[in-house]
């Protein structure tokens, strides 16, 4: 490497004391200790990452940016998260390679057709672009969609969701992390938060690898482990960390130019700007911490994609990978402070969709953390809906995939 | 991750074959003595260990039995959680 290039982001010494210690190097931890210190002038802030910044989810993910929700409240959330990108693009000066491609979602049924026109009235009402197409104008948008009635599950129409697109999550976390550096924030790569201390009702610190670290506020954004740092209090959270895989072929030659996903498939794919596809499953169902991938699902998606996109037949797998999704059961996330305990910030329950939200969470949390108190728009995300019985309606969203879709 | 699952019946098989069913809770807080809260809480509220964790599952695609089995979502191998003697 030239001497000339310098890094993004260096090492800091590890202090016994800082103002805010936010728990996971991923996107939203990152994207909020850039925003305390931009917008809230707080700058004594460490990052605590037990692997290295983008190991979790935030590099795990399939980098696709939506705002097609089901709920107001979160299509509200999403869309400005969506229009933060161009911005905090220049505001970093890092290439986070937003390519604003819109995203195609297919309907199998006539329930999911109505399922669609729901989304897009939500989406409408709320000033964010979306609209119903028939097959025939899906056809047109992506022409390698088999629109016969030969698919066991055949497309009856089609949601397109033109602000959407897909970025390179890598970026977004180097360019987050060079943003926070450059205002003073602590990265702290291969530090592991064993506990948490606490005096009475306040947080005073956490314990780690590296000794123990004292602080004023905690925020737990550490993504399909979040929920298993608030047991170390004693918290009880309503998330289960499940795997989810994904995986790329080979590059080909540019063929798909919009995100196309599926619920009835279990399958979303987009072609990277390198040429390949990349597509991604859902979650395995069964509770783990673990991200090792499954040739079950190599095969799922093998049949699935080649169901709706024939042209792929025989195309190879060449990567495949795993998360975890911290999934809630209404799909929405937890954004909560002050919670058990004053100074505790919690981040959790984002499911298969913190990437989307990253930049916009962490300015919306870095607001919360300064001021202790709830921006309006993270108000309806707070715990407590979960015991009023207030549950989100995410799942019955047109853009999810699960058993009811 | 793909592992196995030992059915009582059927004995070690792919956990695809399965169906997850939870954590082991215990029964439901009862309807008398106990408000909605604390139902919503054992509805929905869990943790999910990093050791051993007893939990319930039913084996779909083989005899159809509903059983409970100790797994450790940690490394997804069926174990007992570990003698510690101090419980």
């Amino acid at each position: 490497m030239s001497s000339q290039l310098e890094r993004l982001w260096g090492t800091s010494p590890l202090k016994s004391h800082y103002d805010v210690v936010l728990i996971g190097g991923g996107i939203h931890g990152l994207a909020t200790a850039y925003y305390l210190a931009k917008e809230h002038g707080i700058t004594d802030v460490a990052v605590l990452e037990r692997r290295y910044v983008g190991y979790g989810g935030s590099g795990r993910n399939t980098a696709i940016v939506r705002a097609n929700q089901r709920t107001q409240e979160n299509v509200r959330l999403y869309d400005e998260g969506l229009r933060l990108w161009p911005k905090l693009i220049d505001e970093l000066d890092f290439n986070m390679m937003f390519f604003n491609c819109g995203n195609l979602n297919l309907a199998h049924s006539e329930a999911a057709v109505s399922g669609f026109r729901l989304a897009v009235s939500t989406a409408n009402f709320c000033n964010v672009k979306s609209e119903l197409l028939d097959p025939q104008q899906c056809k047109e948008m992506v022409p390698a969609l088999d629109i016969s009635d030969r698919p066991y599950h055949p497309i009856h129409g089609g949601m397109y969701h033109e602000p959407g697109g897909i970025l390179r999550h890598d970026a977004v976390v180097w360019g987050l992390a060079k943003g926070a550096y450059k205002y003073g924030t602590h990265i702290h790569q291969g530090v592991e938060v064993l506990g948490i201390d606490t005096d009475g009702q306040k947080i005073t610190g956490v314990q780690t690898n590296q000794g123990s670290i004292s602080c004023n506020k905690l925020a737990v954004m550490a993504g399909g482990y979040g929920a298993s740092i608030c047991e170390m209090v004693g918290m009880e959270l309503p998330v289960h960390p499940l795997t989810i895989q994904a995986m790329v072929t080979q590059p080909l030659k540019p063929f798909l130019h919009h995100v196309v996903s599926s619920g009835a498939y279990h399958c979303y794919a987009n072609q990277t700007l390198k040429g390949e596809v990349a597509t991604g499953a859902h979650m395995d169902p069964q509770v783990n911490y673990s991200t090792t991938p499954t040739a079950w699902y190599m095969k799922h998606q093998a049949e699935s994609l080649t169901e709706f996109l024939p042209c792929l037949k025989g195309v190879k797998f060449m990567r495949i990978w795993a998360g975890l999704a911290d999934m809630t059961p209404d799909m929405a996330p937890i954004m909560d402070g002050n919670v058990m305990y004053d100074g505790l910030f919690i981040d959790v329950g984002w499911g298969y969709f913190g990437f989307k939200s990253g930049p916009i969470t962490g300015k919306y949390m870095a607001e919360f953390i300064a001021e202790d108190e709830a921006p309006d728009i993270l108000k309806p995300f707070a715990l407590n809906r979960f015991l009023e019985n207030r549950y989100m309606g995410e799942t019955a969203g047109a853009t999810n995939y699960g058993h009811w879709n | 991750m793909s592992f196995t699952i030992t059915c009582p019946h059927c004995g070690e098989r792919d956990v695809y074959e399965y169906h997850f069913g939870g954590r082991d809770r215990g029964p439901p807080p009862s309807q008398e003595d106990s408000g909605i809260e604390e139902h919503l809480r054992y509805a929905q509220f869990r943790t999910t260990s990093t050791e051993a964790q007893l939990e319930w599952w039913f084996h779909a695609s083989g005899c159809g039995t509903w059983f409970k089995t100790w797994r450790n979502p940690a490394n997804n191998r069926e174990e007992k959680p570990q003698e510690t003697g101090n419980e």
